[in-house]
Order: structure tokens, then C-alpha cells, then sequence
């Protein structure tokens, strides 16, 4: 790696192969082995004995799997659209107004909840939700709005970075644009800025929408005794040993996570080779018409 | 307006100008400063006061109850101010703190010690595997990059708590890898891998791998070839050209790499719970079992106040890189 | 400038302009009249018609830098005005402030009588087209053109109705459903302009209109955009840093440096009589000499310079002391060189040197001579022969005249 990170060929060439399988074995080879057994018949989660798909039959039967799934959707749902709009609004701040009383706090707040350990941020909250508690019964009970509460305070430092950085790309001279057009300032963001951010929106949404789905530490510091997330109910089982029943909950989990990517990176890639194939024809009618334009110019 | 005071500001800007060249770049950004409107400050206020309320109280409030001891009552804890006769008596205890440093068994020393150590060493192997992945992946042509790009962040979008199941799975003693140590002649009895420090850096390297190779990925596709040519035109080996060329090009990837692993490592939980045996008594794990199992709101605390202190420096070395990138954009 | 013509500007009438007002700096005395010659425009101003814009002590401060100092312009209805000036010298931030994006630190910007320093930019008529076109990369053609209308909350069919006028205008009617990433460079500036011309504004704003194309497509994008502007009529105020642009394009240009106006007139006035050093080497390429008044009678002025042997000799007075110093300006096009010596100029307007450089440009050349004194001067022929024969060449010794009235004096 050393000798190759200029060249573009020979050793270089097989040095990248080599790394980019290695990091693929590494990241692929639990999972991988993971899914193989939620198909095994026997109840010993390591020792095959035949394909089977009992594990899912249990799986789906499971109302208290079934119950936290749902608990941990609705609460995804909800983390994720709020952190987007608080996280636009950040974004926005950061990007367009830059500078006011109070903008390196702002900063920070928006960043520290992304490295934060959790063990310290779960604490945090919870303290909190016992001293608001005697005031406001929301935070009391530590249901589902408390987590929603806590998750929407971390996505949001997530979605800020993811939408911030397709802000610091748009052109502020359309925005202009729209303004001298007789736009106000909320059809300006409405129709001219967000269509542009959408792809950010997107993504931010489901960034935290993940991340609200996958928090383990922060939700097991807060939620109440009638609260139990996925992640919560996954972690309290494995703690009991391992179990075929959670190797099909997980294969499904990495399924649905998988094929979530997937499509997300499709849609990207088909889009950036629309614009690039419309761009490549623009260009072409372009050196067409500068063409006709010089004849034109030597003719007129 | 008021006008000597408008001409106090620009007299007081006029002397920073004067200043150093940082200081003069933050200056210019003064001067060049607009008015904020009141739409804009509704803008700023909603997601300030939410991090106020949500972020920055729960520290105070984490700090204060640090300087309690615990009682059994609800809330758990010795209430601060109490009002007896009329009269307002305040108590700070402060023998959480002594507790933590001066404990007979040096658990929790030991605890921060090991955790510090935890941490620095998976920020260095994550650094060392992760460089050359974030180099191979910028070195790709850009349909392959697509792809290679997607496949290595994949795993991440799926649950961190499987993920440390499916590694259980393969570190146990009759888990995959044994199997097949055992399988080829390697060993001849299975290796006790599961709940060791090699399983807890194993489980932190997996799980933040992506936090390094991004940042380093997106500082490596911003690097100048050119001058990495420029220094073998001058006759720079390999060696040298990376230390001297591509490493400071990189710096920002590496700070912020370094930095994403380093501080949620030093805090963590679940990774070394699951995969760790007794002896990986790190400091999340005390605070979870001062909260849990002790029920010592107070001492956890104060736990979580000195790792803060530790993580100080840390998180103002990521905040100033983030706001570094921020203002070169 | 002094408030008394500020005022005279601003109550400029109809019958009674005043271009003279103007002019921030008192123009050189010289006896050049702008006549009616090809090139020279035939400028609003002279056909007395009314002001639109009137700019008043226009200042806009970034801290302690002036962008825009102190500036008065009068614009007057159905002209093209162009703000000429290098980077940094204020032109952009005075289009800002027309459009509304930059508030002024002082001063008054009169449309059509009405202060508009203080409406926002959305409730302006006035219209931009900007540098890098700033077309909404979410909507088509047809959708960005009517933007405007639909803020107006007209009627669909009013709208429809109006957006086909302009894609007429600016033939675009067959790209009606491409986005902008569809089109070509030249597409989307004539988009960009139907657009801003889609609400009839009574102002038009162009910030370096051409800026973003290449120069082929420049030079026949110029014609088209003067000729669309005239047919519709508007009155617009462009921005620009290219003098060929503004010289074919405007009826009038601004000179402007270090954010105020250094010259205001049409283009020929401008090339012709630049009234101080700054304009006269800011448009085209000039040779300057710093000399010194010898005498000065009615009809010649006699002009000493350390360049020439021999005096320099203008056919008319000069308003100045004698041994007063003063430059001469000539442009290289009107020096003519020659292998013999000229036997008209009777010792005066001439001179001899060596030639250091050619500069072969295809159309024209650029003769560098070396004269006596050291002194460079450049000197251009056009290549009419093909085989050049008779043109100097390198280390030829060449003698250089021109005539009395080539000579422009600045005191400035």
C-alpha cells in the first residue's frame, strides 16, 4: 500500500483487490454466518443439522417480539421526522445566518450529542426526566413520547451533518433569484430550497430513523417498566445465551436493512447517471449550436 | 442607532484586524456580518432551545445530583437545598468524587485506566485497518467505488446489538472459528476467545470501522496527486512521501476519524458486556452497575461527570475540526 | 461632488438633461466633439428622454471599505447602461443594491420618483438575470419563466398566455418541459432572461451576462440579447468587467473604480476622450507620456516631453498654465510607422526608434519600438497584406507620426 498509493496499475491495482476482499470477509463473515443458521432446525445455535424455517414460525408468534417492534417503528417514525425539521433548521442556521450571539454554543450542541458515550447521555436524560417529572406527567411515566424525546436529541445531531452538507452546496444566487421574482422568504425555502435538499432530507430521515430503531444504551437508561424497544428485548435475551429465535429476527433485521440500502444506492446511482447522460446530451447540442453559430456568424 | 457604539464595535474590530491572521480572518467575518432577521431568529431559537432543554440541562442536573449522596427515597438521592426552620441549608457532598479517586480497591481508577486503554488501542487498529481501506476504496474508479462504497457501509444500517450477537456466535468455544481452526489442524483444542480483551477489541473494531473510513475515505478523494508526484519527482521514497505528503493532506480525515472512535469508545457498554469477561471492567460498564444494580444515582453521577472531564480535551479537538470543515466550505 | 448638481441631476426634466451633472470628475479639456460617427450610438440622453433611475449619493459600507462611494447616475428610459469596472470595484454591490440584496449605508435610489431603498426584493420591479443564470434546477423551462407570474397570483391562462410570449421571444419554445441541467450554456441564459423579463419589469438587471458562456458563443449572444431587449423595451443596467461587452452592448457605459465613476458617456466618447489616465489605459491599450506645457495659443499648444526629441503639437488651446505637467494619450492604432521618413510632419508629431517586438495577432500586429530615449511604443498595423511584404520587421529601424488630432491631454 505504501508503493502504491500513487500509481493506478499493476502491484497498486492488486494491493486495492486484496484490501477491499479482506475488509468484505471482515465485515461480511458474522453476518453471513448469522442468516445461515436462523435456518437451522436444531435448537443448539452452532451445530447444523437441517434447513428448516421454524425459528421464523416461532418468531412471528412472539407477541412480545411483535409488541417492541412496534414500539420501536412508531418511535422511529416519529424521532426521524422531527429530527429532519430540527436538523433543516440547524442546518440552516449553520449555512445561512452563520454568525449570531450564541453560534459557537449552538455548534456544540449540534455536535456533541454524535460522540457523546452513551452511558453518559442516557444518564443525562434520565435525571432530567426524574426533575421534570414532578412537574410534567409526559416525562413521569417515561413512555414513549420521554424516548422520542431522547432520540430526537441525538438524530437531530445526525441529520444536521447529513443535511448541512448538501446546504453548504446550494446556490445562493437562485435563492436570489426567486426573491427578485417577487418570492417571499417562506416560498423561497418551500419551493426553491427544499426541493433542492430532498435527497439530504432523505437520507437524514433515514439515518435517524436507524439510529433511533438501533438505540440500545440511551432507551434501556430511560424507558420506563412498560417500555421495551427491539433493541432492549434482543440484548435482555442474548444476555440469557444465544438463541436460534433471535438468529431469525436478526437475519430479518440484516434482510430488511440490506435491501433498505440497496434500493436507497440504486435510486442514487440511477439518478446520477440520468443527470450525467442528460448532461452529456445538453453539451453535445451545445457544441452543435456554437457550430451553426460560427456558419451562421461567417453567413449573416 | 446609536452610533458611538456602533463605532466602539468597528474601532474594537479595526484592533483585532490588526491581530494575528486568525484572528483577522474571524474580524473580516465581522465586519461583513448582516443583520439577523426575526424570521431567522425563530429559526435558530427552535433547535436551540431544544438542545438547551435536552442536552445542556440533563449535564447540570447531572452534576448537581453528583454532589448528593444516596438515600432511600424517590428520587434516590439527597436533595441539595433543603429549608428547615426558615432557614435555606446547603449541602454539597463531594464524597462521590473522593470515593472514585481514593477507593480502597481502585476499581474505578482502574476501570478509567483500562477504559483509556481500551479506547486509544481500537482507535489505533481502526486507524491502521481502516487507512488502507479508505485509500483502496478513494482509488477506485467511480462505478466500482459506488458499489464497494455501499457494501462497506452496509453492515452499519443493520442493528449494533446483532451485530455483537453474530460475533458471540463465531468467538464461542465451539463457535465458526474454532470449527475450523480445529477442522484445518491448526489447533487441537478450541481457543477461549469469548470474553477476553481480543473479543472486546474485535467487537469495537467491527462496530466502528465505518466511523474512521468515512472521514478518512472523504479527505482522500480531496487529495492533491499532484504533489505526492512532485515529492518522488524530488526524489522522495515511498515511506517519506506518505509520512510527508499524504498524511498531513489527510489530517482532518484522521482527526476526525480518531475522534468519532476514540469517544464513544471510551464510554462504551454493550461491546464489552457481551463480549468481555471479567476483566474488561471498563467505565461504562461501572456506571451501568453503580445505576442498575446499586441503585447509587449520586456515585454513577459522578462516574459519568469524570469521564466528561477526561473526554474534554476530545470533543473540543472534534468540535474544532468539524467547525475547521464547516468554515472552509 | 458637490450638492447642488446632485440636486440638478435629480430634477433633470425631459427637455433638460443634463449629462454633464454627472460626471463625477471635470472631463480634460480638449477640443474633440462626439460627432456623428459610425459607433458612436445615438444616445437616449441626447433624445431627450426621461430619467427612470435616479441614484443619489449611493454609499454602501462593508465595515471600514466603501464598495460604492458616494455615487450619483441618472439612467434614462429605454437605455442599456453598463457598470464597467474591474473585480472589487463596486459594481456588483451596486447592482445588489438595485435589486435589493444589499441595503445601502446611505444615500437614495429613485424608480420612477419612488425611493425603493427600503422594499424588499420580492416587492421590486425590477428584475435580474444572473451571472450563473440561477435557474430553479427543480422546475422546467415553462415552470421557472412563470415563477414570477404565479407570485403575482395571475390567472392560469394569463400566465400561459404570457409564457408563451417569452419563449417565442427568446425561441425556446420546443425545450418548454427541460430542466436546466438539460440545457446548453446559451439555452439557459435566454431562459434565465424570458424569465426575468416574464413579469415586465420597468428595470432590467444583467450581472455579467455573459459570463458563463464561452467566447464563441459570447460574441453572437450579444447581438441576440440587444436585440431582444429592444424589441421588448425595457430600460436595463448591466454589469460587466468585459469592455468589448459593454462597448457593443450599452448606449452609455460607467467607468467605475475603487467603487465610484470614473466616466460616464457612450463608447466611442469613452475610447475616444478619456477624461483622465484611468480610462483611458482601463479601455483598450494606450500609449501615455508624461510631459509638460510649453506654450499655448488659440489654435496650437506646444508640449514638451523627455520621450521625443522633437515637441509634441496639439491644434487647439489647452486650459492651462504654461510648465504645467499634463499626459498625452495615444492610441496605438493612430500611431503610424513607417520605413521612411514621413515628410508632412515638419518636425513636430514624430519620432524614430527601433523595432523591439512584433506581436503577431492574426488581424492586426503590435509593433514595439524602442525609440532613442529608451522609451517603448506601441504601434499596430493591420495585416492587409498577406505576405507582409513591406512591413517592418524585427531590428528595424522605423520612424513613428501621428496626427494632432490623435493627441488626447489629460490632467488627471
Amino acid at each position: 500500500m505504501m508503493k502504491g498509493f500513487l500509481k493506478h496499475h499493476g502491484a497498486s491495482n492488486i494491493a486495492k483487490a486484496v484490501i477491499l476482499l479482506l475488509a468484505l470477509i471482515f465485515l461480511y463473515t458474522p453476518i453471513m454466518t448469522l442468516v445461515v443458521y436462523s435456518f437451522n432446525e436444531s435448537k443448539m445455535v452452532t451445530i447444523w443439522t437441517t434447513f428448516s424455517l421454524h425459528w421464523y414460525n416461532v418468531l412471528v408468534h412472539d407477541s412480545a417480539i411483535i409488541s417492541a417492534l412496534c414500539m420501536s417503528l412508531t418511535i422511529a417514525v416519529m424521532a426521524a421526522s422531527a429530527s429532519v425539521i430540527i436538523g433543516t433548521m440547524a442546518a440552516f442556521v449553520m449555512v445561512r445566518v452563520r454568525q449570531f450571539a450564541g453560534e459557537s454554543a449552538f455548534m456544540l450542541f449540534m455536535t456533541a450529542p454524535m460522540v457523546l458515550p452513551e452511558v453518559i447521555t442516557g444518564l443525562a436524560l434520565l435525571l432530567l426526566y426524574v426533575t421534570l417529572g414532578d412537574f410534567i406527567p409526559v416525562f413521569a411515566d417515561r413512555g414513549i413520547i420521554a424516548i422520542w424525546v431522547a432520540h430526537v436529541t441525538f438524530c437531530s445531531a445526525y441529520a444536521t451533518v447529513v443535511i448541512r452538507s448538501r446546504f453548504i452546496e446550494l446556490d445562493t444566487s437562485v435563492e436570489e433569484a426567486a426573491k427578485d421574482l417577487g418570492a417571499g422568504p417562506l416560498k423561497v425555502f418551500f419551493a426553491i430550497m427544499l426541493p433542492s435538499l430532498m435527497p439530504a432530507e432523505v437520507a437524514a430521515f433515514l439515518l435517524s430513523f436507524t439510529m433511533s430503531m438501533d438505540d440500545l444504551v440511551i432507551t434501556s437508561f430511560i424507558a420506563g417498566p412498560e417500555s421495551t424497544t427491539l433493541p432492549m428485548l434482543i440484548f435482555s435475551s442474548i444476555r440469557r445465551g444465544l438463541s436460534p429465535e433471535i438468529n431469525a429476527l436478526a437475519a430479518i433485521i440484516i434482510f430488511v436493512a440490506s435491501i433498505g440500502t440497496f434500493i436507497g444506492w440504486l435510486s442514487m446511482v440511477r439518478k446520477q447517471k440520468r443527470i450525467a447522460a442528460d448532461v452529456a446530451k445538453a453539451q453535445a447540442e451545445a457544441k452543435r449550436e456554437r457550430e451553426s453559430s460560427m456558419l451562421g456568424g461567417l453567413r449573416g | 442607532m446609536p452610533i458611538s457604539a456602533l463605532n466602539a464595535t468597528q474601532a474594537l474590530i479595526r484592533r483585532k484586524l490588526n491581530a494575528g491572521p486568525r484572528r483577522r480572518r474571524k474580524a473580516e467575518l465581522l465586519l461583513t456580518r448582516r443583520e439577523v432577521t426575526w424570521r431567522e431568529r425563530l429559526v435558530i431559537l427552535v433547535p436551540y432551545l431544544w438542545m438547551i432543554l435536552f442536552f445542556l440541562m440533563p449535564f447540570l442536573i447531572i452534576f448537581k445530583i453528583s454532589l448528593s449522596v444516596t438515600e432511600i427515597a424517590i428520587p434516590p438521592y439527597s436533595p441539595i437545598v433543603t429549608f428547615e426552620d426558615g432557614a435555606m441549608q446547603i449541602i454539597l457532598h463531594l464524597e462521590n468524587y473522593t470515593f472514585i479517586f481514593t477507593d480502597e480497591d481502585g476499581t474505578y481508577m482502574k476501570s478509567y485506566l483500562k477504559s483509556l486503554e481500551v479506547a486509544s488501542f481500537s482507535t489505533l487498529l481502526c486507524l491502521f485497518i481502516g487507512y488502507p481501506i479508505a485509500w483502496a476504496l478513494s482509488k477506485c474508479r467511480p462505478a466500482t467505488r459506488n458499489i464497494m462504497f455501499m457494501l462497506l457501509i452496509m453492515p452499519s444500517w443493520t442493528s449494533f446489538v446483532v451485530r455483537i450477537y453474530a460475533w458471540m456466535a463465531l468467538l464461542k468455544k465451539d463457535g465458526l472459528i474454532n470449527d475450523v481452526l480445529m477442522a484445518l489442524g491448526i489447533i487441537d483444542s478450541p481457543i477461549h476467545m469469548l470474553q477476553t480483551d481480543f473479543a472486546v477489541y474485535v467487537g469495537i473494531v467491527y462496530c466502528y470501522l465505518p466511523y474512521m473510513v468515512l472521514p478518512l475515505f472523504t479527505a482522500l478523494l480531496k487529495v492533491d496527486y499532484t504533489l505526492i508526484e512532485a515529492a518522488y519527482d524530488l526524489g522522495a521514497r515511498p515511506v517519506k512521501t506518505f509520512f510527508s505528503v499524504l498524511v498531513p493532506q489527510t489530517r482532518s480525515g484522521i482527526i476526525a476519524g480518531s475522534m468519532l472512535v476514540f469517544i464513544p469508545a471510551l464510554g462504551e457498554y454493550v461491546i464489552p458486556e457481551l463480549l468481555g469477561g471479567k476483566g474488561s471492567i471498563l467505565i461504562g460498564r461501572i456506571l451501568w452497575q453503580e445505576f442498575f444494580n446499586n441503585r447509587d444515582w449520586p456515585l454513577a453521577s459522578a462516574v459519568a461527570i469524570v469521564m466528561l472531564t477526561i473526554l474534554a480535551i476530545p470533543i473540543v479537538i472534534f468540535f474544532k475540526s468539524q467547525r475547521k470543515k464547516a468554515e472552509a466550505a | 461632488m458637490e450638492a447642488s448638481q446632485r440636486t440638478d441631476a435629480a430634477a433633470a426634466k425631459p427637455q433638460d438633461p443634463s449629462p454633464a451633472a454627472k460626471e463625477p470628475k471635470p472631463a480634460a479639456k480638449n477640443t474633440h466633439r462626439p460627432g456623428d460617427l459610425p459607433g458612436q450610438k445615438a444616445s437616449p440622453v441626447e433624445q431627450h428622454k426621461k430619467p427612470i433611475l435616479e441614484i443619489s449619493d449611493l454609499t454602501k459600507k462593508f465595515g471600514d471599505f466603501s464598495a460604492v462611494n458616494g455615487v450619483d447616475l441618472t439612467v434614462y428610459e429605454g437605455e442599456i447602461f453598463a457598470l464597467l469596472g474591474s473585480s472589487g470595484c463596486g459594481k456588483s454591490t451596486l447592482l445588489r443594491m438595485l435589486a435589493g440584496f444589499e441595503t445601502p449605508t446611505s444615500g437614495s435610489i429613485l424608480l420612477e420618483g419612488r425611493n425603493i431603498v427600503d422594499i424588499p426584493p420580492y416587492k421590486r420591479t425590477i428584475n435580474m438575470m444572473f451571472q450563473s443564470y440561477a435557474l430553479f434546477p427543480n422546475m422546467n423551462v415553462r415552470q421557472n419563466i412563470a415563477f414570477g407570474l404565479k407570485q403575482e397570483h395571475l390567472k392560469k391562462s394569463v400566465i400561459d398566455e404570457r409564457v408563451d410570449k417569452m419563449l417565442k421571444l427568446v425561441h425556446m419554445e420546443s425545450f418548454v418541459d427541460r430542466k436546466p441541467y438539460q440545457l446548453s450554456g446559451g439555452q439557459r441564459q435566454r431562459v434565465a432572461l424570458a424569465r426575468s423579463l416574464a413579469k415586465e419589469p420597468r428595470l432590467l438587471l444583467l450581472d455579467e451576462p455573459m459570463g458563463a458562456l464561452d467566447k464563441k458563443l459570447r460574441e453572437q449572444m450579444r447581438l441576440e440579447l440587444v436585440d431582444i431587449i429592444n424589441t421588448v423595451g425595457v430600460t436595463c443596467i448591466m454589469v460587466t468587467h468585459d469592455q468589448e461587452e459593454a462597448m457593443t452592448m450599452a448606449d452609455r457605459i460607467a467607468i467605475m473604480d475603487r467603487g465610484e465613476f470614473v466616466q460616464i458617456g457612450g463608447p466611442r466618447e469613452i475610447y475616444e476622450n478619456p477624461n483622465c489616465r484611468f480610462s483611458a489605459e482601463f479601455i483598450g491599450s494606450v500609449n501615455l507620456f508624461d510631459c509638460t506645457l510649453i506654450s499655448s495659443d488659440q489654435k496650437h499648444s506646444l508640449i514638451h516631453t523627455d520621450d521625443f526629441p522633437s515637441p509634441i503639437e496639439l491644434g487647439h488651446d489647452l486650459d492651462l498654465a504654461d510648465g504645467m505637467p499634463l499626459t498625452i494619450a495615444l492610441r496605438p492604432e493612430k500611431v503610424y510607422i513607417s520605413k521612411v521618413p514621413d515628410e508632412e510632419t515638419g518636425g513636430s508629431n514624430c519620432c524614430e526608434g527601433d523595432v523591439e517586438n512584433i506581436a503577431y495577432l492574426g488581424d492586426i500586429s503590435i509593433y514595439y519600438v524602442r525609440l532613442p530615449s529608451g522609451r517603448l511604443v506601441a504601434s499596430t498595423l493591420p495585416n492587409v497584406d498577406r505576405f507582409k511584404t513591406g512591413l517592418p520587421i524585427w531590428d528595424d529601424h522605423v520612424y513613428l507620426s501621428w496626427d494632432p488630432e490623435s493627441c488626447i491631454a489629460l490632467t488627471i
